[in-house]
């Protein structure tokens, strides 16, 4: 598939490689932000090869993970009513809060829904107007403004029978907190390539001055990520703190400013407990009262 | 979960606002994509897809940047970069 096999070429990826153990003086330790990323390290054998040279602490970048459990038993719970069909992505599904999860609930009778995307869930509320299509809305920045688009479709077509239950996250508060904590051992991040096509990255810019820190946006094929850790290994055999992209194929530094203008319509920051974290400040944009009827 | 996937603009369905819509090919298979975000997007560009919307069309030429840097530079032999 073009855009993606090119960056699984292994003759490349060993010649990063090769660089990355020439220039490398010290094992250093590096977090990468988002779940994808986590993915394609292992899934290519990045993490094994890389032992004893980086140490990958894999990010907290996983939004269906930190979904807190209470929002998964009020979707279990509302799931259960006969006027309502829940619908979400199928990762989802499987996370359990504290009485079992949405997979769970299924198999007891619930009406849930896999979808695909959240404007899935808007054309079966277009379909079904006798029931309340919700929209259980998890995920990054990345996510968000495919669900305040499907609100905004919503309301503009009429609909009345759509709503977003939503447990949307932001991805750098929680960067934040992890440089708060006394423990932190992470030197350089890889930050979170789909995120920043849409947030951009311009906000990681006090982060970096801050915390004094390389901050690298990186994409997630094999040779994204490589270019990504020798970028960081690079600053930090230097001595340096800079923001960097290496996802400049798709990121842009003040990210897409449409996507950006439909999350600001739709929501509002507010703090938020993450699973694993607690509380995080500024953690989530939640829904705002100005959808109306919605 | 922040999965996005590279495909081809190959007909635009509704050009303009919330409703903006294209035809995306995947490697042969075609999917009706919601383009509010990204309506620059001309016949031929790669958008990237997440959750049945764009949210970035490709630049081809940074794309090739990390070739370029690769077949210019001395990597594993001299130690030059």
């Amino acid at each position: 598939m073009k855009y993606l096999d090119e960056y699984r070429d292994p003759a490349a990826a060993g010649q990063i490689l090769d660089e990355i153990r020439r220039i490398t003086s010290r094992c250093w330790t590096l977090m990468e932000v988002c779940g994808g990323q986590t993915h394609s390290l292992l899934r290519h054998g990045i993490v094994s090869e890389l032992e004893g040279i980086v140490e990958l602490i894999h990010g907290p970048g996983c939004p269906v993970c930190v979904t807190d459990q209470p929002d998964i038993d009020f979707a279990c719970e509302l799931a259960q009513r006969r006027d309502v069909v829940l619908t979400s992505f199928g990762d989802m599904l499987r996370v359990p809060g504290r009485q079992g999860s949405l997979l769970d609930a299924q198999t007891a009778g619930a009406n849930i829904r896999t979808v695909y995307s959240p404007l899935d869930a808007v054309k079966l509320a277009r379909q079904q107007p006798q029931k309340e299509i919700v929209f259980f809305a998890v995920g990054f920045e990345t996510t968000a403004p495919a669900t305040a688009l499907a609100l905004k479709q919503a309301e503009l077509s009429g609909l009345t029978n759509f709503s977003l239950l939503v447990s949307h996250v932001r991805v750098q508060p929680a960067m934040e907190l992890l440089l708060q904590s006394a423990d932190n051992r992470v030197q350089a991040f890889l930050a979170a390539g789909h995120v920043c096509t849409v947030t951009g990255y311009e906000s990681y810019e006090s982060l970096v001055a801050q915390y004094q820190l390389p901050v690298v946006v990186t994409g997630f094929e094999p040779l994204d990520l490589l270019n990504g850790i020798l970028a960081c290994i690079r600053q930090l055999e230097a001595g340096t703190a800079r923001l960097e992209n290496q996802y400049s194929r798709l990121v842009k530094p003040s990210g897409n400013r449409a996507a950006r203008e439909l999350v600001q319509q739709v929501y509002q920051i507010c703090d938020r407990p993450w699973r694993g974290f607690g509380s995080i400040p500024n953690g989530v944009p939640g829904a705002t009262p100005r959808m109306g009827p919605i | 979960m922040c999965l996005a996937i590279p495909g081809k603009v190959v007909r635009w369905l509704e050009r303009e606002g919330t409703f903006a819509q294209a035809e995306v090919e995947f490697e042969g298979i075609r999917r009706i994509v919601h383009m509010a975000c990204v309506t620059e997007a001309e016949l031929g560009d790669y958008v990237v897809v997440h959750a049945g919307i764009a949210i970035s069309r490709i630049d081809p030429a940074e794309a090739a940047r990390i070739f370029e840097t690769l077949s210019e530079s001395d990597y594993g032999s001299e130690g030059v970069v």
